[in-house]
């Protein structure tokens, strides 16, 4: 099945060592994510990056550092994503989040529920 | 260069053990056409065969068998293997050279030449479109894995270029959660490939994906390029 609409995109950038209620800031952002009922959020790590802290991280080093720039990426209606906004206020001590509008097609198989986005 | 019609092709047979000062005949015979700019050889690897000293070589015995049959062709003009011969007579040792006449119908061409018009997606500057395709690791599209095949799609389409994120953790419409684990290797992350190119390219594409991708979610949003260059072909070479 093949829906096309109007989306909004969430990127989310901070750190890998960066924590909310004691657990990992991005495992707590895609349990509020799956909490809001949005169509999906995925984590990506960085091989290599600086932030707002302007420390610079990279990979090479064999520490093993949990200091990796990490990006959270969530897609869905407008509605849904400003469900989540307020939450990220909360939670994100120091990041970034980068919103755009973009055009989402979403393919699902017919035979199984597909989420009520 | 080879022309289309009359012409020599020579083979010759020879043990995959045989040496000529101190290397194996085959790859010494190679050497030797590459460097007297033969148009072409190939080498050919036998499964079996016996020879003059009535011995069967096959590879099926257990025991790493190195006396295997090969055969060495090439197709040349009369008179450049009248001027080859003499040599490989020499280089063949106890092995045999059969000559025979045969008909060029289409002789090869000069593959290099060919690739000397530039991509046309060379130029793309200003509003152009990103894609972003969410899928799962493990997907599949018949019998590879989804975001090679995929990738290999866009490489074909001529798509200006692509790159396939693995994400560390993640869920989609399913609510099923894909996560990175450590010290094993984990199959079943999310997959992001991100694509850009112009508007009509990604437009033209989309059938693809449409066709490809089960389960997915693609977004497409407009961006400004600021900056899309490449070394030209002779330096990259």
């Amino acid at each position: 099945m093949k829906e096309q609409f109007q989306a909004r995109m969430l990127r989310i950038h901070f750190t890998e060592a960066d924590k909310w209620q004691g657990e990992a800031l991005y495992k707590a952002i895609v349990a509020k994510c799956m909490e809001l009922g949005l169509g999906g959020a995925t984590v990506f790590r960085g091989v290599e990056g600086f932030g707002a802290s302007a420390r610079i991280y990279h990979a090479r080093s064999l520490s093993i550092s949990k200091n990796a720039p990490v990006m959270v990426t969530v897609i869905d209606r407008e509605e849904q994503i400003q469900k989540l906004l307020p939450h990220l206020d909360q939670m994100i001590q120091g990041g970034l989040v980068a919103s755009s509008k973009v055009e989402a097609i979403r393919y699902s198989r017919s035979d199984q529920p597909s989420s009520k986005a | 260069m080879l022309s289309p019609g009359k012409a020599l092709k020579v083979s010759i047979y020879l043990s995959e053990g045989s040496t000529h000062h101190g290397v194996s005949t085959s790859s010494s015979i190679l050497d030797f056409l590459y460097f007297r700019g033969c148009s072409g050889a190939t080498v050919l690897k036998g499964v079996a065969g016996f020879g003059a000293d009535h011995h069967i070589h096959s590879a099926n015995f257990v025991e790493i068998s190195d006396n295997l049959p090969l055969k060495i062709e090439f197709i040349e003009t009369r008179k450049k293997v009248d001027e080859l011969l003499g040599k490989l007579e020499e280089m063949v040792g106890s092995g045999l050279i059969e000559v025979q006449e045969t008909t060029i119908a289409k002789p090869a061409q000069i593959s290099k030449p060919k690739k000397a018009p530039a991509p046309e997606h060379v130029k793309i500057e200003g509003k152009a479109q990103l894609m972003r395709i969410y899928i799962g690791e493990t997907d599949r599209w018949r019998d590879q894995p989804l975001h090679e095949a995929l990738l290999r799609a866009m490489r074909a389409n001529d798509l200006a270029g692509a790159t396939v994120y693995r994400g560390i953790l993640g869920y989609g419409a399913h609510r099923r959660v894909h996560k990175e684990r450590a010290l094993n290797l984990s199959h079943d992350c999310s997959i992001m490939i991100s694509v850009i190119d112009t508007q009509e390219k990604l437009q033209e594409f989309l059938p693809l994906v449409d066709a490809m991708v089960q389960e997915g979610l693609v977004v497409l949003s407009d961006v400004d390029i600021i900056k899309y260059s490449h070394r030209p072909a002779a330096a990259a070479e």
